[in-house]
């Protein structure tokens, strides 16, 4: 009975938090408290790999395009700095014309200068200078800056993806005059052209912006202020929240640290859920015996009732969705129907199972065949969904063992060596993007990332198709061929759950809106506080 | 003594020279490495240009022995480089936290010493009596219950009860004294009383232990107040170990609070030097253990000059 009144007041508090900011009118005022859960190793979103960065630095940069604000699905692209974009007929000359009368927090005015600057630092760094971000823009062949207010950008072939890239929430737009003068200046000095300016950082406590009275985008941002505090322990984040001392944190609660904080806090507290496009990917070593045999891994993905897993898993862990290679509910994803004909998503376990043992027989398999499972020292959700596996392959005759390696010894130990038989992967992207999404599972000898080990250019072709279908139609005819061949056909890899991102805040946060990445929406000029 | 003081310090110098050759090895037998953290991880774009361009940046494609020179030449003009993780220089990483640190650190073991010196000294006159088995289930209690547990308990405590939370940022106790105390009181205490309860235990064997000396016995015969008795003879007598206890109980919260620190969100060393270890923070990690290190061995300095004040018999050896 408490449990079912819990739930009622979670849906109450998840269908109420919505409708209501969409009526009303922003008020303008106020200082958003935030916890984040992570510390910026340093200033400069085109290095780092955390939201970390993002998070308390992002209110102080502009993009060129964004994803929309009240875009649920993270997908839609909406101006930012670029006020509005041409894409020539042949899809490889991408055009955008610049807003005038933006200036950086120095008070220099922003042209189509800096914003080459910029990305000539991200796609062609120069000799010393390392860029995280060059890999995703192989396809780009140069950049012009014809006027101060157009920046051009050539293809060497057309990208169904770059506009969404050109979106990225990593690529701020520094000053040129700076990264002429020093390449480096940007890691520990902020100067942006964002809704708030820097006030102040003290490391491993807290960062302070203040509204910026110069913003472009006139009667914007609504908040004064904002301060980010670090905390990287959960329990105390909660208590934040709780004791009203923080408002909100932006990466994502646990469903009993939900459930804790609406029944503490009722109705002062809103609830916004969405899957996450972040996951817990299988990768099966085909250089060992006998994780070569595509019947095996198949009998491996054939064992999980996902259906199950979701309803059990979804309780205790950050893991809800069952997807295939796009996060569901976003437009390349496959139907649930479709989904269902996949390996191991079908609905009758009993067949699959019995499938699976046959497969292992035919292989040679042994009853009782041994191996280890390899999994990441991070308990949530690597740990629940460890042990929700290997009951899973334990139902289909398989003994495995689990081996829990050090996080940080992880990747540079276990995967990328191949020192491992089958082992826990991971996948987030800053956007549902499949050429973000996809690229992972290109040959071994294409990209590092490629833990299972393999070599598949049909899965190659495929990859470069759906990435130049400049046909929304076509795209999805590519996708959806491509994941047959990645989860059915070869079942290279084995998609587990898609996680589940939830936020709990404080009732009064207003104007911001839930999508399936944590890296996206945090610029913040949409924010606003209710009395 | 003079001569004494000096050898000490002296003394210092080849102990800490071999704490920080064993953490450099250490730190290089660890697997994984900041670079390979920071920059490949997760990312399917991540190119090993990328990675061989950073480790050059940082040194790490240099021979072990080679980074080892550069470190201890950089550590004789107090040089600790600067942080692999974010670049700053250690000597600002620390000194942001050290003052927290070193405050929580006296507080909390004001709060044990306030606890376990009168309550240890109590329980040994009171023997056997309701009075030592209270103070001793207080103490026992104490040490079943870690101080993170009981910081856990106080924060939900404040919560639940005053709907109250203490602050979340450090405010310099120089910039705003109740800020600063509403904040660090708290942990003090969850610290303080475990530590206590070490530390009133040790009083009370100590008390014990010298109560039944031939001295006590024979001041009490000269017919001296037993006032003057405690005080003068045997509390002084048995602070020797209760001191030792208290000293290394001191350094050890210098950088050892970190589940405490973060219940209590505070920005310490405990957590810094937790968060250095995963990161792979070679630079950060080798001059935290240093400092530690040498906190240790100074306050071990300092028990020892304690020790030849109050036992003179230590001072004329």
């Amino acid at each position: 009975m408490r449990r079912l009144s819990g739930l009622v007041i979670v849906f109450l508090a998840l269908v109420s938090a919505l409708p209501a900011a969409a009526q009303e009118k922003p008020r303008h005022g106020g200082e958003l408290i935030f916890v984040v859960p992570s510390n910026p190793p340093s200033f400069d979103a085109h290095r780092e790999e955390t939201f970390g960065t993002i998070h308390p630095i992002a209110p102080h940069y502009n993009t060129l395009l964004r994803t929309d604000p009240l875009d649920k699905t993270g997908t839609k692209v909406a101006p930012d700095l670029a006020e509005s974009w041409n894409i020539s007929k042949d899809g490889r000359t991408y055009t955008l014309k610049l807003r005038h009368g933006v200036k950086f927090h120095d008070g220099s005015e922003f042209t189509s200068k800096d914003a080459k600057a910029t990305y000539d630092k991200i796609i062609f760094p120069p000799a010393g200078v390392a860029s995280n971000r060059k890999g995703e823009y192989q396809d780009v062949e140069a950049i012009q800056a014809p006027d101060p207010y157009t920046i051009v950008f050539r293809l060497k072939w057309p990208s169904a993806s770059f506009l969404n890239s050109l979106a990225s929430p990593w690529n701020w737009i520094y000053k040129a005059d700076t990264l002429a003068q020093d390449m480096r200046w940007y890691e520990t000095h902020v100067n942006g052209t964002g809704p708030f300016v820097f006030v102040e950082h003290v490391k491993g406590s807290h960062w302070v912006g203040k509204k910026n009275p110069n913003y472009w985008d006139k009667g914007k941002p609504y908040l004064d202020g904002y301060r980010a505090i670090f905390m990287t322990d959960s329990a105390a984040q909660v208590a934040a929240i709780r004791g009203e001392r923080a408002m909100i944190q932006f990466r994502g609660f646990s469903p009993s640290e939900r459930d804790s904080l609406v029944s503490a806090l009722g109705n002062k507290i809103a609830v916004q859920e969405s899957p996450w496009n972040c996951l817990i990917l299988i990768a099966m070593n085909h250089e060992k015996k006998p994780f070569d045999d595509k019947r095996v891994r198949r009998a491996l993905t054939l064992a999980l009732d996902r259906y199950q897993g979701s309803a059990a898993l979804s309780k205790i862990a950050i893991v809800k969705e069952i997807g295939g290679v796009q996060v569901p509910g976003t437009s390349f994803a496959t139907p649930p129907a479709e989904l269902e004909k996949l390996a191991g998503y079908s609905r009758d376990i009993n067949k699959a199972r019995a499938e699976a043992r046959r497969l292992l027989k035919e292989a040679g398999v042994p009853d009782g065949f041994s191996f280890v499972y390899k999994n990441r020292g991070v308990p949530m959700p690597y740990e629940p969904v460890g042990v929700w596996l290997i009951d899973q392959w334990r139902q289909i005759g398989l003994n495995v063992r689990q081996e829990v390696v050090e996080a940080a010894a992880y990747y540079g130990q276990v995967l990328r060596p191949g020192n491992f038989d089958v082992a826990a992967d991971f996948q987030c992207g800053y956007t549902v993007e499949p050429d973000l999404d996809l690229y992972k599972f290109t040959s071994k000898d294409k990209n590092a990332a490629n833990y299972s080990r393999y070599t598949d250019h049909v899965l190659d072709e495929l990859y470069e198709k759906q990435g130049r279908a400049v046909e929304a139609e076509e795209r999805k005819k590519y996708i959806r061929e491509f994941e047959k061949r990645l989860l059915d056909d070869e079942v290279h890899y084995i998609y587990t759950l898609q996680w589940h991102r939830i936020i709990p805040h404080n009732a009064k946060v207003r104007g911001w809106t839930i999508t399936p990445s944590h890296y996206l929406n945090q610029q913040l000029d949409t924010v606003w506080l209710a009395e | 003594m003079l001569r004494y003081i000096i050898k000490r310090l002296l003394l210092m110098i080849p102990t800490l020279v071999g704490v920080a050759v064993l953490i450099f090895l250490l730190m290089r037998v660890v697997p994984g490495d900041v670079v390979e953290l920071r920059f490949a991880g997760e990312s399917a774009f991540a190119s090993k240009e990328n990675l061989a361009i950073e480790r050059t940046r940082l040194g790490l494609d240099q021979p072990v022995w080679k980074q080892f020179l550069t470190w201890m030449a950089g550590l004789v003009r107090f040089d600790f480089g600067t942080s692999m993780w974010t670049g700053a220089p250690i000597s600002e990483e620390i000194r942001l936290r050290f003052a927290l640190s070193l405050q929580l650190a006296i507080m909390a073991t004001l709060v044990a010493v306030m606890l376990a010196i009168p309550l240890g000294v109590l329980a040994a006159l009171k023997q056997d009596t309701w009075v030592d088995y209270a103070v001793r289930v207080f103490s026992i209690a104490g040490l079943a219950m870690p101080s993170f547990w009981l910081g856990i308990v106080f924060i939900l405590g404040l919560l639940i009860v005053f709907r109250w939370l203490p602050p979340m940022v450090y405010t310099p106790l120089w910039v705003n004294p109740v800020q600063n105390l509403a904040q660090l009181i708290w942990p003090a205490l969850a610290v303080g009383y475990r530590y206590s309860a070490v530390a009133t235990r040790m009083t009370r064997s100590a008390m014990l232990e010298v109560l039944r000396e031939d001295y006590i016995r024979t001041a009490r015969a000269k017919g001296l107040w037993q006032k003057l008795i405690l005080s003068r003879h045997a509390l002084k007598n048995a602070m020797l170990p209760v001191l030792t206890v208290i000293a290394l109980e001191f350094a050890f919260l210098m950088g050892g609070l970190v589940v405490t620190e973060q219940v209590f969100n505070l920005n310490g060393l405990g957590l810094l030097f937790v968060e250095s270890v995963a990161h792979r923070d070679y630079t950060l990690t080798q001059a935290l253990v240093l400092l530690v290190a040498f906190v240790f061995i100074f306050v071990n300095f300092l028990v020892d000059l304690a020790y030849a004040w109050i036992d003179p018999r230590i001072r004329f050896r």
